[in-house]
């Protein structure tokens, strides 16, 4: 496995790049004579993209919008942090219900991102989000940035069962090579939410997690979120022992592991806070 | 108690509490909080032991870190411990970053986020070097920190750019983040930060130690002075998406630098890559041999990387050899021209300036009104890069009138056009003149 794949099935226009910029030194006489040791512009940031796939079916009323909302209004100041100097942070928010419709037309900056807020009503057509995602998720799409790219990080949130064929639509995301590097994670809501759908989406069980109550909504949204722009933000250190050189299979799919590992430690921190004091003695 | 509360005590190893007031960030280790102690405001870092491999054997070098006291001031050096939790947690006590330093993540950023406490709203702030003399006393200063922290037998272990705090008006540079250091040869579970690691840290054959220390210095400094990445070009942006196995490729097995003379296939790519490409072509050969060394054999033989001292000697060259000119144009020597073996000309207004040769060395360093030499550079057994030894600077009782000061403590002698060498004692000063010959004791200087 490795990015020669990569660039063959999904990102096709990778050949672009060395159309539309000429490598140096060969044309430097395009530069102007401009030659102030200081006047440096910002060092060329890796971006990311953040994918949140929201379930704005009619039995997402109420409080559970209501919290929603909140706590993603509060999310985007803490994400804000975590680009640094090496990564560009972009947000893009596609919501499902009867219809699918992204809150924005192409992703935002983190740095300008402001959060509309949502309303419930309809049906949950995850099937048709699944197929939107995989449309924009693509160079020509969503992801055009001519610098480099993390692959992008997808966070879906569902209260209910699909009311459409979500396989289809799996299917073809299945097939994005962006989706397949790219970190996936999902919070079921409610009784109603399907883990076991929750977990063909990401790929594993250990990045599904569940809330039932208002409070742990909150609270799993931003262990989710921001675990997952910290782990996907950034380069991760490969390896710790040094007792054997790394091969590729050594760092595959580590960073998705990774948040499997890190999303478990939060959740069972948060819920061993909520036991009542006098319990479990 | 991985997590401390505002107004939370914290109890000291040797007495005493520290409030904890407010926080100021957090890392992968742990958080760093405003505290109260004593009386005085002092950072504290608390960390997550969760995240922590040996906790035990961490603690224990800081304790002996402690001890040993910091190899000099430029290091935010932990202070205190405090007592460990019944959960092992544990933290220590260090001094406050001060007012006038901004983080190296922000000059790479060439701006800063200030968030509005009253809307919220996060404005943009310039963050960048006022001069270029104090961009490279930057430079200089980062490099005598490491240089100082190698000779005490330690390495950083952790060497990025989260490391340093930089007074962006005077070069001055503190290194925090100093709880990692650790005897050169032992390493209490830090890697690194990727794209800083050295190529065989990455690829899982060392631990960090004084020879990637050294590697990651390299690559700080290509960062600060090129503003782009050494190893980032165009095999790297053909990926487009940067994968665990395509990091592992481009800064492990296959780390190709961007300007390796005897390899094209990494260089920069236009649109993306702009500063690198500017700024290769501004910096005399001299810098740039020292690059390509560090990151072409200095990649496979670690032997072969820069060491500190000669680094602190290319950048104490680079840093005399700045011409800033009257009509506003500031750059090194190499981009004027140089009509005579021993002037330069601006290329912009046509400016002439005179140069002066030391007797120590081969290049010579421009003059032009307000440039300074300092002790290190008149005194062969001096370190002291900060101290100005001397500056060109124009007469105060006749206007017009160009001479050098002696600010040094040293008295000089200096030649005169009637050909006698006159006593120039400490805060005087003398013309300079065609002929001009000054003794400095061991090192002589002549127009």
């Amino acid at each position: 496995m490795n990015n020669d794949n990569l660039v063959e099935q999904g990102m096709n226009t990778a050949a672009d790049i060395n159309n539309n910029y000429s490598s140096a030194p060969a044309g430097d006489d395009l530069l102007d004579f401009d030659d102030d040791p200081l006047s440096a512009t910002g060092v060329s940031r890796k971006s990311l993209v953040i994918f949140f796939l929201i379930d704005t079916s009619g039995s997402m009323k109420g409080k559970k919008m209501g919290e929603l909302n909140t706590v993603m209004e509060e999310l985007i100041p803490e994400i804000r942090k975590v680009g640094e100097a090496d990564t560009e942070v972009k947000v893009a928010v596609l919501t499902f219900s009867t219809d699918v419709r992204w809150m924005y037309s192409a992703p935002i900056p983190i740095e300008e991102f402001e959060w509309a807020r949502l309303r419930a009503s309809g049906v949950t057509s995850l099937g048709a989000a699944l197929k939107e995602l995989n449309a924009r998720m693509s160079r020509n799409g969503f992801l055009n940035s001519p610098s480099l790219s993390f692959a992008p990080v997808i966070f879906l949130m569902t209260d209910g069962y699909p009311s459409d064929d979500y396989k289809a639509g799996l299917k073809e995301l299945q097939a994005n090579s962006w989706y397949k590097f790219g970190l996936k994670a999902a919070l079921g809501i409610g009784s109603e939410a399907n883990d076991n759908v929750l977990a063909e989406f990401t790929g594993s069980a250990d990045t599904v997690v569940h809330a039932y109550s208002g409070g742990q909504l909150a609270q799993m949204i931003k262990i989710i979120a921001v675990t997952s722009s910290q782990i996907g933000s950034k380069s991760m250190t490969l390896s710790d022992d040094t007792s054997h050189e790394l091969g590729e299979e050594d760092v595959f799919a580590a960073k998705q592991k990774l948040l499997g590992q890190q999303i478990q430690d939060l959740v069972g921190k948060a819920e061993a806070d909520d036991v009542p004091f006098d319990t479990g003695w | 108690m991985t997590e401390l509360e505002i107004g939370q005590e914290v109890e000291l190893e040797f007495g005493g509490k520290a409030q904890v007031l407010s926080v100021i960030g957090s890392g992968g280790q742990g958080t760093v909080y405003l505290v109260r102690f004593n009386g005085q405001k002092w950072a504290l870092k608390w960390y997550d032991i969760d995240k922590m491999k040996k906790p035990k054997e961490f603690i224990k070098n800081l304790r002996s870190n402690i001890a040993d006291g910091p190899p000099d001031n430029k290091f935010l050096w932990p202070k205190y411990l405090t007592k460990e939790a019944e959960d092992g947690t544990f933290g220590y006590i260090m001094d406050l970053k001060p007012e006038g330093f901004d983080s190296f993540v922000d000059i790479l950023n060439t701006y800063k986020l200030e968030v509005d406490p009253l809307t919220g709203r996060a404005v943009k702030k310039d963050v960048k070097f006022s001069s270029l003399t104090a961009m490279i006393t930057a430079v200089i200063n980062i490099v005598n920190s490491f240089r100082l922290l190698h000779r005490a037998g330690k390495s950083y272990q952790d060497l990025n750019d989260g490391g340093f705090f930089i007074n962006v008006n005077t070069g001055a540079v503190l290194v925090c983040d100093c709880d990692n250091i650790a005897p050169d040869g032992s390493n209490f579970g830090i890697g690194g930060k990727p794209g800083y690691m050295a190529p065989e840290v990455v690829r899982g054959i060392a631990q960090p130690n004084v020879q990637t220390d050294k590697y990651s210095l390299a690559v700080v400094l290509f960062k600060l002075l090129f503003r782009g990445d050494p190893m980032e070009g165009e095999k790297v942006v053909r990926d487009v998406c940067l994968t665990e196995s395509s990091e592992l490729r481009h800064y492990g097995q296959n780390a190709v630098f961007v300007y390796d003379p005897k390899d094209a296939s990494n260089r920069p790519v236009r649109g993306i890559h702009d500063n690198v490409i500017k700024f290769w072509r501004i910096y005399p050969d001299y810098i740039k041999d020292a690059f390509i060394r560090s990151f072409t054999t200095g990649i496979t033989d670690p032997t072969k990387r820069i060491i500190e001292n000669e680094w602190q000697k290319l950048f104490i060259r680079l840093r005399s050899e700045i011409i800033m000119c009257g009509c506003g144009r500031t750059n090194f020597a190499s981009m004027f021209v140089q009509p005579t073996e021993k002037t330069f000309k601006c290329p912009k207004c046509g400016m002439e300036f005179a140069t002066l040769g030391f007797s120590n060395r081969s290049y010579r360093m421009p003059l032009y009104l307000g440039c300074k030499f300092y002790e290190c550079e008149m005194i062969p057994e001096s370190e002291e890069f900060m101290k100005v030894a001397g500056e060109l600077v124009e007469n105060k009782l006749k206007p017009g009138v160009l001479g050098i000061k002696n600010c040094s403590d040293r008295k000089w002698r200096a030649k005169m056009p009637d050909g006698v060498f006159y006593d120039i004692a400490p805060g005087k000063g003398f013309p300079v003149w065609q002929g001009l010959e000054i003794d400095f004791g061991e090192i002589k200087a002549q127009i």
